[in-house]
């Protein structure tokens, strides 16, 4: 069944495009890695999907109905986890949980039941009575999610909920998640963390400049990268490089100056190697260089010739 | 009725707030009369001062969840626009209210000369409502909370001189007398000479319907910013 589909919608911030076209299906029982650099219109999607922004051409469907997509029916089965940690600092944990719960509806024993539930299921069955002002910041991105999971909606949207976090917490999210789609739940994941969408992604969808340019499995968008390879070259002064003379040299297809990196992607068999690292050499000092194997990071920079993260990003 | 509910409490969770919404208004019933002005006892005169900052405070809980991006979540929510406002707008009103009660019947219980105490709780509701309006169409042009309350503060302590609940408005020039009708304290303060004064009812009314035109412009400006 198809949770959530999006047809030629486009979304315009005065002259700037937010959403070109895209189409996107969500099928019941996916966790969809949304996949883009900062700027490439994944909010704008979530902002489009959820009815939060209006769109100026297409069409958003959800579960079945194209006609009034955001009917409170339809909200009561949706979930969003936002990219802030929008929970209330005055109230505790399980009192921040039984809002939520009652904005959704939830009453009685039925409403106790399910934030004791949802505290649980995020590791924080024993910190309800705490304010959030004394948590982690981990604690509090699981609080974030508990919030959005009281009600226990069939098609949770979580835009980029581990920004900030240390890996520990990181991977107890990825966990949760994961659990999450086991229990039943659709999920549309973004991030600009390629690790999380490679560890938890049935479906991946990368975006650039309010376009979908790519969707598939991992192995899938992996494959069509197989026949390149990435070396990264760390040197003294990368500014130094003549990256025009670079591309110049056969095989090669993209050069991307990342701080201190350079990253070249040639095509597999090149025998390349020596030619670059000569050029190199004749303007700055070598300090070091690494050969990957293929990742999605390496699907993105050929798709795009960007990276997903700026080097010190976090 | 969960947003009027966790207003509430929210409304009293920070020291602050518990001292804008307990001590001072009890604070008023025990301040004493002044000699030729104000004619009403200076709690009563001042309190009108402590319903616009209490307003501005309990408005910026709304901000604050603007700021924070809590209403994103609302809008997702099968809940309204309309559903979230004026729950919260309800809730900061019963405690108006019951600011205002507090103040007026303690008042009367500790013995301080109210003459009209009835139609002084009147009043004090209606210039809440106003003072509540007011903030919320305040609050909806900023979006930290932070400057909006520091300029607010500025702003109305100009509106509270101008308008002549600090200094009888009878020593001011002419032209700032005829400026002053715009002001909001202006009328709380006519009101308050009428509690004293006062005969006719429909000069009462008149003032309490003045404030009651701030109150509908104001909620009108500041609901049409959406939550999110």
């Amino acid at each position: 069944m198809t949770i959530a589909s999006m047809q030629g919608v486009v979304k315009r911030y005065s002259s700037d495009i937010a959403l070109d076209y895209v189409d996107l299906d969500i099928q019941e029982g996916e966790i969809i890695g949304l996949l883009g650099p900062n700027g490439a219109g994944k909010t704008t999607l979530i902002q489009t999907l959820t009815g939060m922004t209006p769109f100026e051409r297409g069409k958003v469907e959800l579960f079945g109905q194209s006609k009034n997509p955001f009917s409170i029916q339809n909200k009561e089965r949706m979930g969003l986890v936002t990219q802030e940690i929008t929970v209330f600092e005055e109230l505790t944990a399980r009192e921040n949980l039984h809002f939520f719960a009652g904005v959704y509806g939830l009453k009685g024993e039925e409403k106790k039941r399910r934030v004791e539930e949802a505290l649980e299921f995020v590791g924080l069955g024993d910190k309800g009575a705490k304010m959030p002002t004394k948590f982690s910041g981990g604690m509090k991105r699981r609080l974030n999610i508990a919030c959005a999971l009281t009600h226990q909606p069939r098609f949770l949207i979580m835009d980029e909920p581990t920004v900030g976090i240390d890996p520990q917490s990181r991977n107890y999210i990825l966990e949760t998640v994961k659990k999450l789609r086991e229990n039943g739940t659709t999920i549309l994941y973004t991030t600009h963390y390629m690790e999380e969408v490679q560890a938890i992604a049935t479906r991946v969808v990368i975006m650039d400049q309010g376009q979908i340019i790519k969707e598939g499995t991992v192995e899938e968008l992996i494959k069509t990268v197989q026949h390149e390879e990435k070396m990264k070259i760390d040197v003294t002064d990368a500014d130094s490089v003549p990256i025009n003379d670079l591309e110049k040299i056969a095989g090669v297809k993209k050069v991307v100056l990342s701080g201190s990196q350079i990253t070249i992607i040639s095509a597999v068999g090149s025998g390349n190697l020596d030619r670059i690292l000569t050029l190199v050499k004749e303007y700055t000092g070598v300090l070091g260089i690494q050969a990957d194997k293929p990742n999605l990071e390496d699907v993105f920079l050929t798709l795009t010739g960007k990276q997903l993260r700026d080097k010190g990003e976090e | 009725m969960t947003i009027f509910k966790f207003a509430l409490k929210r409304s009293f969770s920070n020291t602050t707030n518990l001292i804008f919404l307990t001590l001072f208004p009890i604070a008023c019933i025990f301040l004493p009369n002044g000699e030729d002005w104000p004619f009403l006892p200076y709690g009563y005169q001042y309190f009108g001062i402590l319903i616009l900052f209490v307003g501005i405070r309990l408005a910026t809980i709304i901000l604050e969840d603007r700021e924070k991006g809590v209403v994103k979540r609302l809008a997702v929510a099968p809940i309204s626009h309309f559903q979230y406002l004026s729950q919260n707008l309800l809730a900061y009103s019963v405690i108006l209210i019951l600011q205002c009660i507090l103040v007026v019947f303690g008042g009367v219980l500790y013995g301080q000369e109210l003459y009209q105490p009835g139609w002084l709780l009147f009043l004090f509701v209606s210039f809440s409502f106003a003072s509540l309006a007011i903030a919320l169409a305040w609050i909806s042009i900023y979006r930290k909370k932070d400057v909006s309350f520091l300029v607010y503060m500025s702003l109305i302590f100009i509106v509270i001189i101008l308008g002549g609940l600090m200094i009888p408005i009878e020593i001011f020039p002419d032209l700032l007398k005829r400026i002053a009708i715009i002001f909001p304290t202006f009328w709380l303060a006519e009101g308050l000479n009428w509690i004293v004064f006062g005969e006719n009812i429909l000069d009462f009314l008149l003032i309490n319907g003045v404030l009651w035109l701030y109150t509908i412009i104001f909620i009108i400006i500041g609901s049409t910013r959406k939550i999110y």
